[in-house]
């Protein structure tokens, strides 16, 4: 994981070089006077590195993606939680012997 | 809904717990999260975090949420003594005659209080003086909507199934979209034998939690019983009227077989929707398919579709018990020789 947070790093870092080294060649336009088209080869390729690193980082890095199918064999619903709104304590447990343990101390 | 991997975690954690390993704040937390019913456990565990005062004192303001939660469980394993030390909500043994007292001091005029009190008057079975109370605080919070389902409980532990239904009835007028109460009041409908309501509540908790494979289960359930109840219909209506009982036996029957045919399609989306796990929906489409077959003797061989479906869902039987249960394979083989046999 730590790897992944490495990678992480490096690709964001490679983005905001390439939009550094965008903003100069523009700026180095400007001082000739040439029109805008698109940035240079090398900053183009940077980007693209950047993204490919940042993607593979973002899907590496974090635990373990949780299932998000409904009958996975995590996911799938095995009981329903027991209507506790409605319990009933008339129940047949009230022959059991009561426990002379069960007592809250101060 | 309890999930699969959930259920694993609640009992590994239990038979932690149970062996002495740490981890019962752990399984409280859980427990309370899943709710499954487990008071004794709940009890004991809790108990012995709430005496021992270093573990009291760490949980600082959880304490009153476990104090409400071993006094559930205390109710519901009748342990009267511990359940009315805790409506106390006070970590002092005290005689019962001051219990009254010192609740108004410790949270006076709390409405989760008041109804713990109710509670502990239900589980001692003094009904009049529950419903009192209960009216009392509905006087002040007319809105509350746990109060009107302890109401529909003391109806349904009084035995009194249908006062219980009404004042169900009465609850989801203004509270629709409540599925527990949905789902209490399919259960006692199944209980009075009255499927056709009971479907009618199942197919609102199919429209809210469509995803829910044991709402899917329950559902057919409830039309298989339906057309059985249809069959017996059938033979009243036979001895009844012995001519006329041709025309109206068929239609009947029409009405069973679409129940059946309903009860099947859902047992099948069971089966979708579980992974293929449901042991009830593989039999369920067994017993179906023969019900069909047997009802379609009579009728003309184009309308019998055949499909794969009934043996499929054998073969998966077989599998799952081979696996889990094989000594009780050859009941098992029994009994689908049989059905394959009849129909």
């Amino acid at each position: 994981m730590r790897f992944g947070f490495m990678v992480g790093i490096l690709g964001g870092f490679l983005l905001a070089h390439a939009g550094y080294a965008t903003i100069q060649y523009r700026g180095m336009l400007k001082i000739v006077e040439e029109e805008f088209s698109c940035p240079p080869m090398n900053v183009v390729i940077g980007l693209l590195l950047g993204l490919a690193l940042c993607i593979w980082a973002a899907l590496a890095s974090p635990a373990k993606f949780k299932s998000i199918h409904p009958d996975s064999e995590e996911n799938r619903v095995v009981s329903l939680p027991a209507n506790l709104d409605f319990m009933i304590f008339n129940h047949r447990g009230k022959v059991f012997p009561s426990n002379a343990e069960f007592k809250l101390k101060k | 809904m309890v999930g699969a991997e959930e259920a694993a975690r609640l009992d590994r954690l239990e038979i932690q717990v149970e062996n002495g390993g740490g981890g019962a704040w752990e399984y409280l937390c859980l427990v309370r999260k899943l709710k499954p019913r487990r008071s004794d456990k709940v009890l004991k565990h809790g108990l012995a975090i709430l005496n021992d005062p270093k573990a009291r004192s760490n949980l600082g303001g959880e304490e009153w949420t476990l104090y409400e939660q071993v006094a559930f469980a205390a109710f519901d394993c009748q342990q009267h003594n511990v359940a009315k030390v805790f409506s106390l909500s006070l970590p002092l043994p005290l005689h019962m005659c001051d219990c009254v007292a010192v609740l108004s001091k410790e949270f006076p005029g709390s409405l989760r209080v008041g109804r713990l009190e109710g509670m502990l008057l239900e589980a001692e079975n003094s009904w009049a003086e529950a419903e009192k109370v209960y009216a009392r605080l509905l006087e002040d919070n007319p809105l509350d909507q746990i109060i009107y389902k302890r109401k529909v409980a003391i109806a349904k532990a009084q035995g009194d199934l249908k006062v219980a239904v009404d004042f169900l009835n009465k609850y989801l007028e203004i509270f629709m979209s409540d599925h527990d109460a949905w789902r209490e009041l399919a259960e006692i409908y199944v209980s009075l034998q009255m499927y056709k309501q009971a479907a009618f509540c199942y197919e609102e908790l199919l429209l809210s939690q469509p995803t829910v494979s044991l709402y899917h289960l329950a559902y057919a359930e409830a039309n298989e019983s339906q057309c059985i109840e249809y069959s017996g219909f059938i033979i009243l209506l036979f001895l009844r009227f012995l001519l006329t009982a041709f025309i109206e036996q068929v239609l009947y029957t029409m009405g069973g077989l679409e129940n059946l045919l309903t009860a099947k399609k859902y047992y099948a989306s069971t089966i979708t929707l579980s992974g293929g796990k449901n042991t009830r929906a593989l039999y369920g489409i067994c017993l179906c398919s023969a019900a069909i077959s047997q009802l379609t003797k009579g009728r003309s061989k184009e309308e019998k579709e055949s499909s794969d479906l009934p043996s499929l869902a054998a073969e998966a039987l077989l599998r799952d018990y081979k696996y889990r249960a094989p000594k009780k394979l050859p009941l098992l083989n029994s009994m689908l020789k049989n059905m394959k046999l009849s129909s």
